[in-house]
């Protein structure tokens, strides 16, 4: 089939269409990059940064020297991999248990799941509870209130109902019981939605910041993005923190600095992103087509 | 009389005989159960106990006798609420900022995939939509610095452009005439693919003869994407708007907390920000829950009706 003169213009400034917004969406990373890598003595005028004004990796130095940034890795890390397991696990766990039709309260615990996306106690009774429960600077206060989620515990029930009954029939009778099913049966079956839903779980995690200002008095229980913001926000701070030794400080600037901490920051999600991006798009679709 | 004792009797046994086979359920089940119970018992401290909360909006809430001991002054909270003029700049500065994110997010991804579709060299569509994602997944603080560090009135890109030019530098997030424009365009920017995704295989979807016969009849491609292809995923595209203007109480919390400032309170604060901030901030507990009460049961009132117009319209609703 071929195409006419004009199809073929038009698929042509498709294409270059796309060019220019994927230069558009990368440019900042970009201009980050090359901003971090810049002589602080010459990033005074701003600019472009095509490429690094002169040369100097100082603000690398200064960023990992940062007591802050540090601890905010360790907290993040931390709170991420406990969320996301947590988080995880428990939602299959409850997803699996609703599934069945034959549980008693099936339809009720539902109904509870569902009416948690439709009403919140909103923020300052759910702030108040944590304070209420003494988790105020605890890596508790920053797990657990999002490990479950409605539309997460949905996207996964809808999975479970598709594997077919057979299966956990056929284990039932070699005198398997409901929790080795779950474990030995159905997980190992549902790699794919795990993986979406774990790595939502993950991301929600990563680049929450907000658990920090409303739970943490301290700085060093900050995650990594309440330190992040703290630079970004705080000229001053970018600098003197605890840590950068006197003379990383004077080649850097607070320009460098912070472009340097956002690049440290999201290279975690950078690398890791188009492994699983695929995982992510389909949790969308598996969402939509809801159960 | 005989016959009404059978009655109670028989009424009787199957009674016991429902509670047996209850009880026999509930143990053939433990399993089951014991796999709920983590899950169920995280959304019931960390869900339903803040929803017991709320009930301090109709206390003056001291945070030294608890809710058992403060005490109770009706709905004074929300006539406090409902005669302070915030009220009405924040109900509007939220409802605005979601309608124009919410016109802006249904159309440019729209418009997106459509043009995503045409591209016929496989790995060239591939690698564009997965840059387009991308900043879906990079988390507003960092956006944040992004958009600070682009806008900055002194060496800011933006405004070194705008100086080159021989303009003069505009200080984008302190102006209350763009920052509700610096709000939209960047959450577009955020956005924008990830909202292709949903439309993307509305349009995989489409039956390929379609297209063929539209062909046929002489339609050039602008013509086939405005008669088959849009008509085809409209009640993709219906939904999709009203499941949106159930959330048009939900402006965007952090990006507005990460980048707003004082100067451009009177257009920026929203409801979530004026809650925070009066809340938690300044310790008004009562009073910022009454706000916060009255924005979760207006945004329930919302889906409720909304998914009863979706269902009307023949569609599945959202349960």
């Amino acid at each position: 089939m071929g195409l006419s003169t004009g199809e073929k213009i038009f698929m042509y400034l498709n294409v270059l269409f796309f060019i220019i917004l994927m230069i558009v969406m990368i440019y900042p990373f970009w201009y980050m990059i090359m901003g971090s890598l810049s002589n602080s003595d010459m990033t005074a005028d701003g600019g472009l940064f095509l490429t690094p004004a002169g040369f100097s990796l100082a603000a690398y130095i200064a960023v990992f020297q940062n007591v802050s940034i540090l601890s905010g890795f360790k907290v993040t890390l931390i709170t991420t991999a406990a969320g996301t397991v947590i988080g995880t696990i428990f939602t299959a766990a409850l997803a699996y248990a609703i599934s069945k039709k034959r549980l008693r309260g099936q339809f009720f615990f539902s109904l509870m799941i569902l009416f948690t996306m439709l009403f919140s106690g909103g923020l300052v009774p759910s702030y108040l509870l944590v304070k209420a429960l003494g988790l105020v600077d605890t890596y508790w206060a920053m797990i657990l209130p999002g490990t479950m989620g409605a539309w997460n515990i949905f996207v996964m029930r809808s999975f479970f109902k598709g594997i077919p009954e057979e299966l956990e029939e056929a284990a039932k009778i070699d005198g398997a019981n409901d929790l080795t099913v779950f474990f030995r049966v159905v997980l190992p079956l549902s790699k794919p939605v795990l993986a979406t839903v774990g790595l939502f779980i993950a991301v929600g995690y990563w680049n929450d910041f907000f658990s920090s200002v409303l739970y943490t008095t301290q700085k060093d229980m900050w995650q990594l993005q309440m330190v992040l913001k703290d630079i970004i926000s705080n000229t001053s701070a970018a600098i003197s923190q605890a840590g950068i030794s006197i003379s990383v400080q004077n080649e850097v600037n607070s320009f460098t600095v912070k472009m340097a901490s956002i690049i440290v920051s999201s290279l975690p999600i950078l690398v890791v992103y188009p492994f699983l991006q695929k995982h992510f798009v389909k949790g969308v679709l598996i969402g939509s087509v809801k159960g | 009389m005989a016959l009404s004792n059978d009655v109670i009797i028989t009424a009787g046994k199957s009674d016991a005989r429902i509670k047996g086979r209850f009880a026999r359920d509930l143990i053939r089940d433990k399993f089951l159960y014991l796999l709920l119970l983590p899950g169920l018992l995280l959304i019931v401290v960390f869900r339903y106990i803040p929803m017991y909360g709320v009930i301090i909006a109709f206390q003056d809430f001291n945070i030294y006798k608890g809710i058992l001991g403060s005490e109770w002054v009706g709905f004074a909270q929300f006539t406090r609420l409902f005669h302070s003029p915030d009220f009405y700049e924040i109900l509007r500065n939220t409802v605005l900022i979601s309608l124009y994110k919410l016109i802006a997010s249904f159309s440019v991804p729209i418009i997106l995939s459509l043009l995503l579709n045409e591209l016929r060299q496989v790995m060239f569509k591939r690698f564009a939509q997965s840059i387009i994602y991308l900043p879906h997944f990079v988390s507003w603080v960092i956006f944040s610095g992004v958009i600070i560090a682009f806008l900055n009135p002194v060496d800011g890109m933006v405004n070194t452009v705008i100086k080159g030019s021989g303009g003069s530098a505009i200080n984008f997030l302190g102006d209350v005439r763009y920052f509700r424009s610096v709000l939209v365009l960047s959450d577009i920017y955020k956005e924008v693919g990830w909202g292709t995704i949903i439309y993307l295989a509305a349009i995989a979807g489409v039956n390929a003869d379609l297209y063929e016969a539209a062909r046929m009849d002489g339609a050039n491609k602008l013509r086939q994407m405005w008669h088959v292809t849009l008509p085809s995923i409209r009640p993709v595209i219906l939904i999709l708007i009203i499941l949106s203007l159930a959330n048009i109480l939900e402006a965007g919390f952090q990006q507005i907390f990460l980048l707003y400032n004082a100067l451009v309170y009177d257009v920026a604060d929203i409801i979530d920000t004026y809650v925070y901030r009066v809340g938690i901030q300044d310790a008004n507990y009562s009073y910022a829950t009454a706000a916060g009460l009255f924005k979760s049961v207006v945004a329930m009132i919302l889906i409720l009706t909304v998914n009863k117009i979706v269902k009307k319209t023949g569609q599945e609703g959202l349960w």
